[in-house]
């Protein structure tokens, strides 16, 4: 039997471009990487090169609004089919649980995906038009070349993917044991809103795949500035923790959704 | 009987949510080409059954094949000439009917794009196959519903409530339709129904259930046929004094229908010997026919309530 991972995946598609969310949460990417331009432009632009730029945008893009609507956009990936019922119609046709799961969990990164790249082209375009790629230097002259600061930008680029992913298999999750898209929207957002509040006071911060959201651009953001930079052991950390409530929640959700009766 | 023979079988099928039985050994084989009723009050575990069939629902005991496949160790190869449609079927309503129709198309392996065009005609909702489904009435969803069951050339439908909430013309019109399929591309349908007539016209067979267990089945042709010991008179003129008629030793219960029309139920006794003996007391009989039963008759004779299907 073929596998229908991809002819799922193809109506996920379908189904997204005809909605308004991800376009709104596309549209206020868009807008943060343009904040952050007229604000860094303002406010001692003249200090910072295109890299520099680029890193600050990205972190805001994705330490806030960016996490609020792929957060949002997983949630409702599979409560909004039970909610409607619809998952019902889809489950009596040749398709296995997991390859439903799958691919919900794979729209949810597809729009990670095009958010941070569309993102980065933004504020690539932006940066462009104000700023300097190039080496980064300082009235001494060279402090890294510009081989190593493209290195450092794409290592930054798609490590940040990395605690997305844990984003989108944490809202997947809660789609699941959640039955309508509205709640389960809330429910996400809310828990991880709280962890984030209460992880400092609770001694937690480290354990809490949040907190490395935006540190790929932090770290990145060193390397523009001209400091001294260092990715280990910290982005070990990162990787470690956010490859574990991958899959964790991945595989918590696929058991769950794959045990339920869709009788409701 | 092999079972690939076997469109349909639900052998010894149990499911209890929480303490609650919902269905209760349940047994039913339903045959390529025929059309069969599943029938039972309100939460007597038909919908429960049928999901159960479609792999929605896991049943907490017993076994489920479909042309030979069991639906949970082989689901896709059971799976896949079997459309079905659940009650009340939901859609993406940004999305319109043909759109609708296009997404189930590309997760049925033999299904044929160009199968969707015949579908909206055959169910009516061509003129509006560009529109958003939001916009649909309740009975255009179940058309819809129906034309979603439809991809891929189905052998065997499993319908739950199909014609709820469609008018008259368009409940008759999608039967036709089904029993044309049934006629011609040998397609089997198992349909639970609240609409007793309905069942009772087009299906060949029937499966009453409550409290989740099967409690009587059979071909429609039997279970309709004429009660031999019921009879059903009508008279040239006069009031028939029902009381006097009582009193014979042949008759067990007289119902008045009208002032020249009743209905006598005999004990021991046939319909030669009642027409001698109304002709004796000198009533003038137009018609004695044996009173014909009806699928309500039998259904709230085995379900034992008056509940609706």
């Amino acid at each position: 039997m073929p596998n229908m991972v991809m002819p799922l995946l193809r109506n996920e598609v379908t189904k997204a471009i005809r909605t308004k969310l991800p376009y709104f949460g596309l549209f206020a990417a868009s807008l943060v990487c343009l904040l952050a331009f007229v604000v860094t432009r303002e406010t001692g632009g003249q200090n910072l090169n295109a890299w520099g730029y680029i890193s600050l945008s990205m972190q805001l893009v994705f330490t806030d609004i960016g996490l609020i609507f792929i957060a949002i956009f997983s949630a409702m990936l599979i409560a909004e089919e039970t909610g409607f019922r619809t998952v019902r119609t889809i489950l009596s046709t040749p398709i296995s649980r997991w390859e439903f799961y799958m691919t919900k969990v794979l729209t949810g990164l597809l729009y990670a995906g095009v958010m941070s790249i569309i993102s980065l082209a933004i504020s690539l375009c932006l940066g462009l038009l104000n700023y300097k790629f190039g080496d980064v230097t300082d009235s001494m002259g060279l402090i890294y070349g510009q081989k190593e600061v493209l290195g450092n930008f794409l290592l930054a680029f798609f490590l940040s993917w990395i605690p997305l992913m844990a984003v989108v298999t944490y809202g997947v999750f809660i789609s699941t044991i959640v039955r309508k898209s509205g709640q389960a929207v809330a429910v996400t957002i809310g828990t991880i809103y709280v962890i984030d509040l209460t992880k400092h006071i609770i001694g937690i911060d480290s354990y809490i795949f949040t907190r490395y959201i935006g540190y790929p651009w932090r770290v990145f953001n060193q390397v523009a500035q001209g400091v001294d930079y260092q990715w280990s052991p910290e982005i070990w950390k990162m990787v470690t923790m956010s490859l574990i409530y991958c899959f964790v929640t991945f595989a918590a959700g696929l058991l769950i959704f794959a045990k339920r009766d869709f009788n409701g | 009987m092999n079972h690939d023979d076997i469109a349909l079988r639900l052998d010894d099928v149990c499911k209890s949510f929480g303490r609650i039985r919902a269905v209760d050994h349940l047994s039913i084989e339903v045959h390529p080409g025929e059309m069969v009723g599943f029938l039972g009050p309100n939460g007597a575990g038909k919908s429960t059954a049928l999901y159960m069939a479609s792999r929605l629902v896991r049943p907490s005991a017993g076994k489920i094949e479909i042309f030979g496949h069991d639906v949970w160790k082989d689901f896709k190869e059971a799976i896949r000439y079997v459309g079905i449609m659940a009650e009340m079927p939901s859609f993406y309503e940004y999305l319109s009917a043909r759109k609708n129709l296009e997404l189930m198309a590309r997760l049925r392996f033999d299904a044929n794009r160009s199968q969707i065009d015949a579908i909206l005609e055959k169910i009516g909702l061509f003129e509006r196959r560009n529109d958003k489904v939001a916009t649909y009435s309740h009975g255009m969803k179940q058309r819809l519903g129906l034309g979603m069951a439809l991809i891929g050339s189905p052998k065997l439908l499993i319908l739950d409530e199909p014609t709820n909430g469609m008018d008259p013309e368009g409940t008759r019109e999608i039967l036709n339709f089904l029993k044309e399929k049934i006629t011609n591309d040998g397609l089997t349908v198992f349909v639970s129904s609240h609409l007793l007539y309905e069942v009772e016209e087009y299906c060949d067979r029937v499966f009453v259930i409550n409290h989740g267990r099967l409690i009587a089945s059979g071909k429609v042709k039997e279970i309709l046929a004429p009660h031999e010991n019921v009879l059903h008179v009508t008279f040239h003129d006069t009031t028939v004094n029902i009381e006097s008629l009582l009193h014979e030793d042949g008759i067990e219960l007289v119902e008045s229908l009208s002032n020249n029309s009743v209905v006598i139920t005999l004990k021991n006794r046939d319909s030669v010997w009642l027409n001698k003996l109304l002709l004796n007391r000198g009533y003038k009989v137009s018609a004695l026919t044996p009173k014909q039963k009806t699928l309500k008759e039998f259904f709230l004779s085995v379900t034992g309530e008056n509940n609706n299907a």
